[in-house]
């Protein structure tokens, strides 16, 4: 069963500006009040790279990570589940969901994963 | 505010140094820098120390303080100073600032670190700790990795191409290999790294769309300088080198909350800055060594500075523009790509750079002719903290 994506984004109460990850005050209008929203729908993939050079923690060959916004808005970063940087291109529609992304002292630690859509 | 001058600059070798420790490597450039500006026995007022990662790869801290002690500088003030890639430039300014103010009188900056020590993974891991530790680092980003979603960005919308990403390579590597304190003292062959069926085997991809000859080497190193004001300067030997402007600017900590990812605004405001204050423009300066931990970095600082439009830095990488004997010399040292980047030294290394070039100190073959007036841009995080130098040569 897919796991529900547990993150929250911040729309602020004054100009609407949305924020992923939170930040004290609003980047746009320094605004303090927020409204806590959740990411809906698919994304639209903004940039992607596939890393081969890995920072210690990881034991596999290389990774693919991108930057995604999802239909209300909310953007993020996430690990891309595919074989190749060949099937993607910026600005095509993935799936998000919520999966393991690492390995840390014996536990999974879960995060954003895009896929390709069916 | 007094005028502050660069009156005395050292540097060590950057490279791999297995057999010196970090305080060794700071104190051979403090000492290099201190005799360079004639002190003699002298001491110094004070004493700032730029490094990223000692807390982490030595597992040693209160480095400025061991170092005032290793060096007999007692009992200058002291500080370390951590800003990422931009601790150098960080601990650049605020020496100016000290003696700009009147508080002190001489101040000497060193910029060092030691990232050979660990394994690569453990060093790509260091850097990467500057990425936000929740909602970035988790997912196993790291600076190369940023810098790849960058350059794609950059290519789709501005035309960048492998090409333009290949003439910075080769331009620095081609300076790098003169240069006597470069960790990669190397040119590199075009059809080995591009045009052969050879050049996936020996410039692989590494961070998509980077490759392996796109990005600066893991080094180390360190670079020192002594200022003081002035009209202090002006007694001494050497053509004393003015501070003539600075800024800084800092951007969101994520590229994801930019509204144009590849609008580097840190860069352009930080430059925009240094130059009002040095009352000088982009076609004044003679040389500059511009912040390329990634190819890619060089070109877009190169627009952003205003040294060329949005969208033409590749192209003029590519016509010679930026080359030694160009229209505007880029990274003449070799850059951080052949020179190395000991990222608590690099900023310090890049005004050392510029003070050599100011001085009229270099050989021939890297000495640009005559030049009055130098930039460094140091790049902090994926450009979220950015200095930038404007350096001027004052006749005596």
């Amino acid at each position: 069963m897919k796991k529900e994506i547990p993150i929250t984004a911040f729309k602020c109460r004054k100009c609407g500006k949305i924020h992923y990850p939170f930040h004290d005050r609003c980047l746009a209008c320094r605004g303090r009040e927020f409204e806590q929203i959740k990411p809906e729908g698919d994304v639209r993939l903004l940039s992607y790279t596939a890393i081969f050079n890995l920072p210690w923690g990881f034991d596999q060959r290389f990774l693919v990570i991108g930057v995604a916004e999802f239909e209300n808005k909310v953007k993020a970063m996430g690990q891309i589940n595919v074989v190749s940087v060949d099937q993607l291109k910026t600005g095509m529609k993935m799936k998000a969901g919520w999966e393991p992304v690492r390995v840390q002292y014996g536990e999974d630690v879960y995060g954003l994963k895009f896929e390709l859509p069916e | 505010m007094r005028e502050v001058a660069i009156i005395g600059v050292g540097m060590v070798p950057f490279g791999r140094r297995d057999e010196d420790t970090l305080m060794d490597l700071l104190a051979y450039a403090s000492l290099k820098a201190l005799d360079d500006a004639g002190l003699g026995d002298k001491s110094v007022d004070a004493v700032y120390v730029a490094n990223m990662g000692g807390g982490i790869l030595q597992h040693q801290t209160a480095i400025a303080s061991s170092l005032v002690d290793r060096i007999s500088l007692l009992p200058a003030a002291a500080e370390t100073i951590e800003n990422g890639p931009a601790s150098g430039a960080s601990a650049v300014k605020n020496g100016l600032l000290a003696v700009a103010s009147g508080y002190y009188d001489t101040v000497l900056v060193v910029g060092g670190e030691k990232m050979r020590e660990v394994t690569g993974w453990r060093a790509t891991d260091f850097v990467a700790t500057m990425t936000h530790p929740q909602v970035e680092y988790p997912y196993g980003i790291t600076l190369p990795g940023m810098g790849g979603m960058f350059t794609r960005l950059y290519m789709e919308k501005y035309g960048v191409t492998r090409e333009h990403l290949l003439a910075v390579s080769l331009k620095n590597q081609e300076m790098g290999a003169l240069n006597p304190y470069a960790h990669v003292e190397m040119t590199l062959d075009r059809e080995g790294i591009f045009d052969s069926s050879h050049a996936i085997v020996n410039n692989p991809v590494s961070a998509d769309p980077l490759h392996l000859y796109d990005l600066c080497p893991v080094s180390d190193g360190a670079a020192a300088l002594v200022i003081c004001p002035l009209e202090m300067a002006r007694k001494l030997a050497k053509p004393p080198i003015l501070i003539a402007g600075f800024g800084q600017a800092t951007d969101t900590q994520t590229l994801q909350e930019r509204e144009d990812p590849t609008d580097l605004k840190a860069v352009a405001m930080a430059a925009q800055q240094a130059f009002e204050r040095a009352k000088l423009k982009p076609s004044d300066i003679h040389v500059a060594e511009l912040h390329d931990a990634f190819t890619i970095l060089e070109i877009a600082e190169s627009e952003h500075v205003g040294f060329f439009k949005k969208g033409e830095g590749g192209k003029a990488a590519a016509a010679g523009k930026t080359r030694f004997g160009g229209e505007i010399p880029i990274n003449v040292s070799g850059g951080l790509k052949a020179r190395g980047h000991p990222v608590g030294a690099t900023g310090v290394a890049q005004v050392v750079d510029i003070v050599w070039q100011l001085r009229h100190e270099l050989p021939k073959n890297r000495q640009v002719k005559n030049a009055q007036n130098g930039l460094t841009v140091n790049f902090g995080g994926f450009g979220n903290n950015v200095l930038a130098f404007v350096l001027r040569r004052v006749e005596q």
